[in-house]
């Protein structure tokens, strides 16, 4: 029998990640709608948010990077770390990231990056401290997952339209909220479908990254072949994260989506979280991992 | 990987190239050692992330069974070693290219025919250079191309400027990987 088949894709999850998708096309379709109904000013908000949107995917790599105090290092300044990276990228047939190390006690690990060509993979010192180095080796195969994945300039156009929503709304409490007189009631109207637009975008992208982070845990399986070396280190991670505290780290909601495991998830609901409970990720890892060893039972595979 | 497979986190680790370019080096040598005053190393490895299932430790005993079979009859010397991170080499010596050659293609075709091609990393065959430091020849699985690799003095240094002149001077006899940002170094290798 051939086991090394590439694992199975769980058709829910891609089933899920697509109709969230569409979700949020419909959502957004309302909210452009919205725009181009409420004339001028709508448009308007629309050209500044393309621009901060262009912005935000050209410099959001080096400006997140400098804002997190991640360093850029060089093969000679951590030979091993390049030399890991280097083997998966072969793996993968990935070209190669540029490697940052964060300075800081706290495990974690996370990629940035618009394309393939331009990513950073940063670790921090923390998680280089506590893992083995298999275990090393799932957490980068992950980050590397996500950058295959695109999942950086996924997020960015998803949450595109989301932060329009934001922009119309605070324009609406600074402005709108004064005189009556300039308030026509077609932006009433488009300030209630941007607060509707806002609040349900917000779940459908906090489901979306959780489903991408399943799919990134799948992802490094499949350059790694060893699933249980990343659950190991999951746990590893789960366990001393939220004993560490970290103000800056924690602080820091937006880059949250793009790090390996959310800093303390423990009190935040399922449905606001950017990341799945790490129980469910072990539990998924350890369906692959039945996979690989030939032993998966007939059903498929839930995530 | 399409548009689809990144919308929906889709990926799979891809498998050895079509072309399979791994033989013009039966043939390249002989430049190398004519032309360019190299001479072989007399040893070459083929590297791999070694699955932990009972059916990849079997494929991989059988070829290496057959291997040192074969290799008692050509002077090959086989040696399975695995480097600190976790990747596993098969090593062979033999002061013939050619027969250096087959053994490693023997190695690469058992994991690929068992179905475990894509664990397959790189070939690296090894060169004395006249008045140098020894130069790596390396074949990367997947894309099917190779690239030189001449490590320099201090650590993790490589002599770019003798790559590239090993990359101007093999071009028509080796198939070689344009992208210089893929030319990985495999330090620290067994051979």
């Amino acid at each position: 029998m051939n086991r090394s088949a590439a694992l199975k894709a769980p058709a829910g999850l891609q089933a899920r990640m697509l109709l969230t998708i569409f979700l949020l096309g419909v959502v957004y379709l309302a909210l452009i709608a919205a725009l181009f109904a409420s004339g001028a000013s709508g448009v308007f908000i629309a050209l500044i948010a393309g621009g901060l949107f262009v912005f935000q995917l050209f410099a959001a790599e080096k400006l997140g990077l400098r804002a997190m105090g991640a360093e850029e290092v060089s093969p000679r300044e951590a030979p091993e770390l390049h030399a890991m990276i280097e083997r998966l990228c072969v793996q993968a047939d990935l070209p190669k990231p540029k490697v940052a190390i964060m300075r800081t006690s706290m495990p974690n690990a996370f990629a940035m990056g618009r394309s393939k060509k331009a990513a950073t993979v940063c670790v921090t010192t923390g998680i280089m401290e506590i893992l083995s180095p298999a275990e090393l080796e799932g957490v980068l195969a992950h980050e590397l997952s996500h950058i295959r994945h695109r999942d950086v300039v996924v997020m960015t156009i998803v949450s595109f339209f989301a932060s329009i929503a934001s922009m119309i709304l605070q324009f609406g409490f600074f402005f709108g909220g004064g005189s009556d007189d300039d308030d026509s009631p077609g932006f009433l109207a488009l300030f209630l479908v941007s607060l509707i637009v806002y609040v349900v975008s917000f779940f459908l992208m906090s489901a979306l990254s959780r489903y991408r982070e399943f799919a990134a845990d799948r992802g490094a399986a499949e350059i790694t072949r060893r699933p249980s070396a990343l659950s190991s280190a999951l746990m590893k991670i789960s366990g001393t994260m939220d004993r560490i505290p970290q103000q800056d780290l924690r602080a820091n909601s937006e880059l949250a989506a793009f790090y390996i495991a959310r800093p303390s998830t423990k009190s935040v609901l399922n449905l606001f979280s950017t990341h799945p409970p790490m129980d469910k990720r072990i539990a998924a890892l350890e369906r692959l991992e039945a996979q690989i060893q030939g032993t998966a039972a007939a059903t498929p595979l839930a995530a | 990987m399409g548009f689809l497979d990144s919308l929906l986190g889709r990926s799979r680790t891809p498998k050895p190239a079509k072309q399979d370019r791994l033989f013009a080096m039966s043939t390249a040598y002989v430049t190398l050692e004519t032309a360019h005053g190299m001479t072989s190393g007399g040893k070459a490895g083929i590297v791999f992330q070694a699955e932990a299932t009972a059916d990849f430790a079997r494929i991989l005993a059988d070829a290496e069974e057959v291997l040192r079979a074969t290799g008692a009859e050509t002077g090959t010397d086989v040696k399975m070693e695995d480097d600190k991170y976790g990747y596993r080499w098969v090593v062979l010596s033999d002061p013939d290219v050619e027969d250096l050659v087959v053994g490693i293609n023997a190695i690469k075709d058992a994991l690929d025919v068992g179905g475990y091609g894509a664990r397959l990393l790189a070939v690296v065959f090894r060169f004395k250079r006249e008045g140098g430091r020894d130069a790596y020849f390396i074949y990367n699985v997947k894309r099917g191309l190779w690239y030189p690799f001449v490590p320099a003095g201090g650590e993790q240094q490589r002599d770019n400027e003798a790559e590239l002149r090993l990359k101007a001077q093999l071009a028509s006899e080796l198939p070689m990987e344009p992208e210089l940002e893929r030319w990985f170094p495999l330090w620290g290798a067994p051979l």
